[in-house]
This record gives C-alpha cells, sequence and structure tokens, in this order.
C-alpha cells in the first residue's frame, strides 16, 4: 500500500502541475496571438487579422458573409482594444480586452483566434460574431 | 528470487495488472481525446502529451479517489457493522474495537507484535488506526488530484464550448465533479454489499475471501 501512497502523492502533485504550472508563458504566448489580432483590426489589416484566426474559423467566416475573409473581417467593426486579461486552460484560452472577449485555441503553428465578438448570454455559451 | 515472487504473488500480480490496464487507458483515452478534439476543431496530442494533461489525471484520479474510499469505508465500517454468515465480516458478538486482549495490545501484545501495538499511550492509539486513516488520508490526496485536474479539464471544454472557465470552489460545486465522483462511488458500495452478501451463500473453493466450500451458511468470519 505505500507503493500506491506513493503513487497517490505523486497524481495530487501532478494534478496541480498540469493545472497551474507552464500556464505564465503559454498565457503570454495565447495574449500575443490576441494581441496580433487586434492590432491587425486596427490597422485595417485584414490578412493579417485572417491569419491569426483558425483556419476553421476563417473559412466559416468566408462562407456566411459571402467573401474572402481579408474583405470581411474588416466590415465587422469588431472590437480592436488590447488584451487586459487572459485565462489559459489546456491547450484552450480566454482573452479579454476592454470592449470584447476572444476565445483562443493552441495549435502545431502555435495560438489562433477561434472566436472573437462574443457577448455573454448567462449560462449559455458566448455570442459570438466571428466562429460563432 | 523464486520464493520472493511466490511470497508476494498477490502484490506483484496486481502491480503488473495495474500498469498494463494503466497503459491501456492511456492509449485508448488518447484516442478518444483526439476524436474530441477533431469535433471541437483542436490540435491532436501525442501519447506523451496526453498522459501529462489534466484529462488523463482527472479520469486515473476519480476512480483512484474511489476505490481508496472503498478501502476506507471498508475498514472502519467493519468494525461497527457485520454480515452474518460472511466471510467478509467479523462474528455479530464482536462489534466494537474489541478488547486488548484479541487486539494484543499493551501488555496483551506478543514477543513478534509490532513495537507500536506494545508502546501503549499515543504509539498504540495511532498505530490501532493507521490502517483506516491511511486510506483516509490517500482518498482525500486522491480526490483532491481530481478536483484539480478535473478543473482544469473541464475549464478547457468550457472555453471550447465558447463558455467561461470556474473558480475551483464553483468545480467542486459542479455537476461534472460530482458527475464524476458519485458514478465512481455508487459502484465501489455496490460492489462491497454484493460480496458481503453473495459470499453468505456462494464458495470459492481456495479463496481467503469465501468460506470452506462445505461450511454453513450461517458460519461467520471463517475464510477458506
Amino acid at each position: 500500500m505505500r507503493r500506491w501512497g506513493g503513487l497517490a502523492c505523486a497524481l495530487a502533485v501532478c494534478g496541480g502541475a498540469v493545472a497551474g504550472c507552464g500556464a505564465g508563458q503559454r498565457g503570454d504566448a495565447a495574449a500575443a496571438a490576441a494581441e496580433a489580432f487586434v492590432s491587425a483590426l486596427r490597422e485595417g489589416d485584414g490578412a493579417a487579422a485572417c491569419a491569426a484566426l483558425a483556419t476553421e474559423t476563417a473559412q466559416g467566416l468566408a462562407a456566411s458573409e459571402g467573401a474572402p475573409c481579408e474583405e470581411a473581417i474588416g466590415a465587422l467593426g469588431l472590437p480592436d482594444a488590447a488584451p487586459s486579461a487572459v485565462d489559459v486552460w489546456s491547450d484552450r484560452a480566454q482573452v479579454r480586452t476592454r470592449d470584447d472577449v476572444l476565445f483562443l485555441a493552441e495549435f502545431e503553428d502555435g495560438w489562433k483566434v477561434v472566436a472573437a465578438g462574443c457577448r455573454p448570454q448567462g449560462e449559455r455559451p458566448y455570442e459570438c460574431e466571428v466562429g460563432a | 528470487m523464486k520464493r520472493a515472487l511466490r511470497d508476494n504473488g498477490l502484490s506483484i500480480g496486481f502491480g503488473l495488472l495495474f500498469l498494463a490496464a494503466l497503459i491501456g487507458q492511456a492509449f485508448a483515452g488518447q484516442a478518444a481525446y483526439n476524436d474530441r478534439q477533431l469535433a471541437d476543431a483542436g490540435a491532436q496530442v501525442t501519447l506523451v502529451q496526453y498522459v501529462t494533461s489534466s484529462d488523463f489525471a482527472v479520469d486515473v484520479a476519480e476512480n483512484w479517489q474511489s476505490e481508496y474510499l472503498q478501502f476506507f469505508l471498508y475498514v472502519f465500517a467493519t468494525v461497527w457493522l457485520v454480515q452474518r454468515g460472511s466471510p467478509e465480516s467479523k462474528r455479530v458478538e464482536e462489534t466494537g474495537t474489541e478488547p486488548d486482549r484479541e487486539q494484543k495490545v499493551g501488555r496483551f501484545a506478543t514477543a513478534d507484535s509490532p513495537a507500536w501495538a506494545r508502546a501503549g499511550g499515543w504509539r498504540t492509539a495511532v498505530f490501532s488506526r493507521s490502517l483506516g486513516a491511511v486510506m483516509g488520508v490517500l482518498f482525500g490526496l486522491s480526490w483532491l488530484a481530481q478536483s484539480i485536474a478535473g478543473r482544469s479539464a473541464n475549464n478547457a471544454e468550457r472555453l471550447a464550448q465558447l463558455q467561461d472557465p470556474l473558480t475551483w470552489l464553483g468545480y467542486v460545486g459542479s455537476a461534472d465533479f460530482w458527475n464524476r465522483t458519485l458514478q465512481n462511488w455508487q459502484s465501489e458500495f455496490l460492489a462491497i454489499g454484493s460480496i458481503a452478501v453473495i459470499s453468505v451463500y456462494l464458495r470459492q473453493r481456495g479463496s481467503p475471501e469465501s468460506k470452506p466450500v462445505g461450511e454453513s451458511h450461517d458460519t461467520t468470519e471463517t475464510s477458506g
């Protein structure tokens, strides 16, 4: 039973490590990806904004707007304030700006925005202009 | 070597079964996780990434805590609760912590009794409860690990579904935490109740979990 005890302790420590450790660096990376997205919006650079989106999100936007992502994204008038808070859990992140909430996911080529222009709906999922 | 293997067959056998099952769980869990990632437009993970993830940790911890709870409760409950005719129970008239003479503590300790059984005072008091206490601590640690890893895994799922993450207290009060917890607890309690009752009437020749095959249904606390 001592062997099991050691494993249980290790698991408790690992549980904490998985939940907490590494969140700082990964949070910075997620915030940087969100910053790349909103700064592209601020500068009116549709191509750069779409490059910061996850592939499926960009494709979904183009399909729903009936226009290339680069053109469609600027027409939405999405909020473009800088990130002020980031919350990372596993390969998902939520980034808050002064007037928006963005959701990101980590892919092989780094963090990408999967949803932006999001408004809370109580207990229900956020309603997002992009990536809903 | 051969003798050591034979003398420790139960711990070695179950240790190997544990490792084999844990490795199998890792492969199956990775496949299931990657299936969900496809649906959520997330990235695929390697086996190493999966076994260091909170998803794997919570799936392991939720089962560990319930097993340790099972033994913790079983060790304590069988001091007071009996089942007439069950080899899992002591005799009906022996409920409680029993006299020192039967427990071989203090002045009733024998030459080969553990030192803390002979010592008396707080050491004997602690040693007298050490099995249940350690099971209880292991249960607590495993349940804590489940809550921490579960919150992490659940928050990742919530973000994938465009929902706000939960605080630890919020998660401990959530349906996900209690669904994971209670679905494991009910199966452990069912298993204990089942073996206590079924072993009254059925036998497994040679097993210490069973009475001898020819023993009466009314006989309690006999193994063979």
